[in-house]
């Protein structure tokens, strides 16, 4: 249990009398790439907020790395990186002096090299000077990802990182996904299910803030049918929940 | 160190921003143009008063102040840029205050360079230096309370243009709280106005030549209030999304 990553324990967040989250348990190990499902407004940037401690929950909590994101905010913010839905930039600053100002808020001491590092592990070294109001979208996703990995920090939250770029930079996301797979805990969110498919050791599916399924990929696409995409499977569950909910 | 991280970030800003740069010019040709306008008229008939140009920004900050801090939060918001500072491991008092600190760099920037009319004048007559001294002390504190009254706006709205008006009507309140204490005849509640004023502890003091604690308390206290005040407001936001 306590070697989880990201622990999630019946996590609710209300916005008003609006149910965003509602009772939702999960968890990641070292390692694990996990994928949050669903279609628009189920409650997945909502979730990432709580977790990377922008908002409180209203009930129930989670944990990063063993720290409580409430009680402990700090050490738990400490552990996550966190790439928002849209990549958030300062216009006027190079590439380099982006990447440098998050190392070093975040607490980096080799800040310059760290970043420099960071900065040619996302393709980005051409362009350290290059002013960021210059930079293609797909640029923009990668120096959100450089931003994220400044701190070297073992989990990473990732909030549709693959929205709005071209194919080529998908396929290149979902490298960079895989591969930091191997060494952190990844959330990412994605409302594409090929996607998820491909990269995700598990993945959990949200609807209308309530947890449907959660599984490994394989697991959840046999229980329907033996040759079933996981496109069905949602399709299917999200199907019956709003069924059973008339 | 936080706070030295944001700092540098915010004064790289002010100097990359053309709107800095028009407040700046406008602050240097306002103060230019009334100095100037003063020194013809001291040739002929006083002395010229050290005090000039630090009297005529203690009033120009009403606007000023809240022109600099408009864009403070309002940008980071736009940007989202927010999200991230508010999930980095820092706290918000850290991220505030480096803020402060930037603009109150970049204003104090502004006076030195309106040291040029001081040099003018030791030139041309003999001012009182220690005189001089003590009232771009008394500005130089005054201004940095009219920046962090102006945050405190910057951070509850997310509108530049509100941002800057209430920020405006605030210090111009505090600013008239002298005569809007005598609108009172309730002696205390005219005490208390009297001793917000802002105004009321810079002309007569610091502008002429004195400088009391209780004045630098002041200027300090409303400095930290409202730093905290601001620190107070980010955080509560993160409760309203
Ligand atoms: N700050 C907020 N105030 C009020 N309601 C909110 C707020 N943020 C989110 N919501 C609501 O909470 C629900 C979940 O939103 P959320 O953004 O988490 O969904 P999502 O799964 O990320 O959707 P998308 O795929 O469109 O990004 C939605 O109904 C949304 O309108
Ligand atoms: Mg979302």
């Amino acid at each position: 249990m306590t070697d989880a990553m990201i622990e999630v324990t019946r996590l609710t967040k209300r916005f008003g009398d609006r149910i965003a989250v509602d009772h939702i348990s999960f968890s990641a190990k070292p390692g694990e790439v996990v994928g949050l499902l669903g279609p628009n407004g189920a409650g997945k940037t909502t979730t990432m907020r709580v977790l990377t401690g922008f908002l409180p929950p209203s009930e129930g909590g989670a944990k990063i790395a063993g720290h409580d994101v409430v009680t402990d905010s700090l050490n738990a913010r400490r552990n996550v990186g966190y790439l928002p839905e849209r990549v958030p930039v300062y216009p006027d600053m190079t590439v380099r002096e982006y990447v440098l100002f998050w190392a070093r808020l975040r607490g980096r001491r080799d800040a310059r090299a760290r970043a420099d590092a960071v900065i040619a592990q996302v393709n980005l070294s051409e362009r350290r000077d290059t002013l960021i109001r210059n930079l293609s979208k797909g640029m923009r996703q990668r120096l959100g990802f450089a931003q994220a990995l400044a701190h070297d920090p073992p989990v990473l939250i990732l909030d549709e990182p693959t929205i709005g770029i071209d194919p080529r930079q998908v396929i290149e996301v979902r490298d960079t996904v895989r591969e930091l797979g191997r060494t952190k805990t990844v959330l990412f969110s994605t409302h594409i299910l090929s996607e998820a498919d491909h990269v995700c050791d598990r993945v959990v599916i949200l609807h209308q803030g309530r947890i449907v399924a959660q599984g490994k990929p394989s697991d959840l696409k046999r229980k329907l049918r033996p040759d079933a995409t996981l496109e069905e499977v949602f399709l299917s569950i999200i199907g019956t929940e709003r069924g059973a909910g008339k | 160190m936080t706070s030295w991280i944001v700092f540098r970030r915010e004064i790289a800003q002010f100097l990359t921003t053309p709107f800095a740069y028009v407040i700046g010019a406008a602050v240097l040709l306002l103060t230019g143009i009334l100095f100037n306008r003063d020194l013809n008229i001291s040739f002929s008939t006083k002395p010229a008063d050290p005090a000039l140009v630090p009297s005529i920004l203690s009033f120009a900050m009403v606007f000023f102040a809240p022109l600099l801090t408009m864009r403070m939060f309002a940008e980071e918001r736009r940007e989202g840029t927010m999200e991230l500072l508010l999930t980095a491991p820092v706290r918000e008092l850290s991220i505030v205050l480096g803020k402060f600190l930037g603009a109150w760099a970049y204003f104090t920037l502004l006076l030195l360079f309106t040291g040029i009319y001081q040099i003018i004048l030791v030139n041309i007559t003999a001012p009182d230096l220690g005189h001089a001294l003590s009232a771009y002390i008394g500005i130089w504190l005054y201004g940095g309370a009219t920046l962090t009254v102006g945050m405190v706006f910057s951070a509850l709205t997310e509108n530049q243009i509100v941002a800057a008006f209430l920020g405006m009507v605030a210090l111009m309140l505090l600013w008239l709280a002298d005569q809007a204490g005598q609108l009172f005849s309730n002696i205390d509640v005219a005490i208390i106005f009297r001793t917000m004023s802002l105004q009321g502890h810079f002309s007569t003091s610091f502008a002429s030549g004195l400088m009391r604690a209780e004045d630098v308390a002041f200027f300090a206290g409303i400095i930290a209030v409202m730093l905290f005040i601001t620190a107070q407001i980010l955080e509560s936001q993160r409760w309203h999304g």
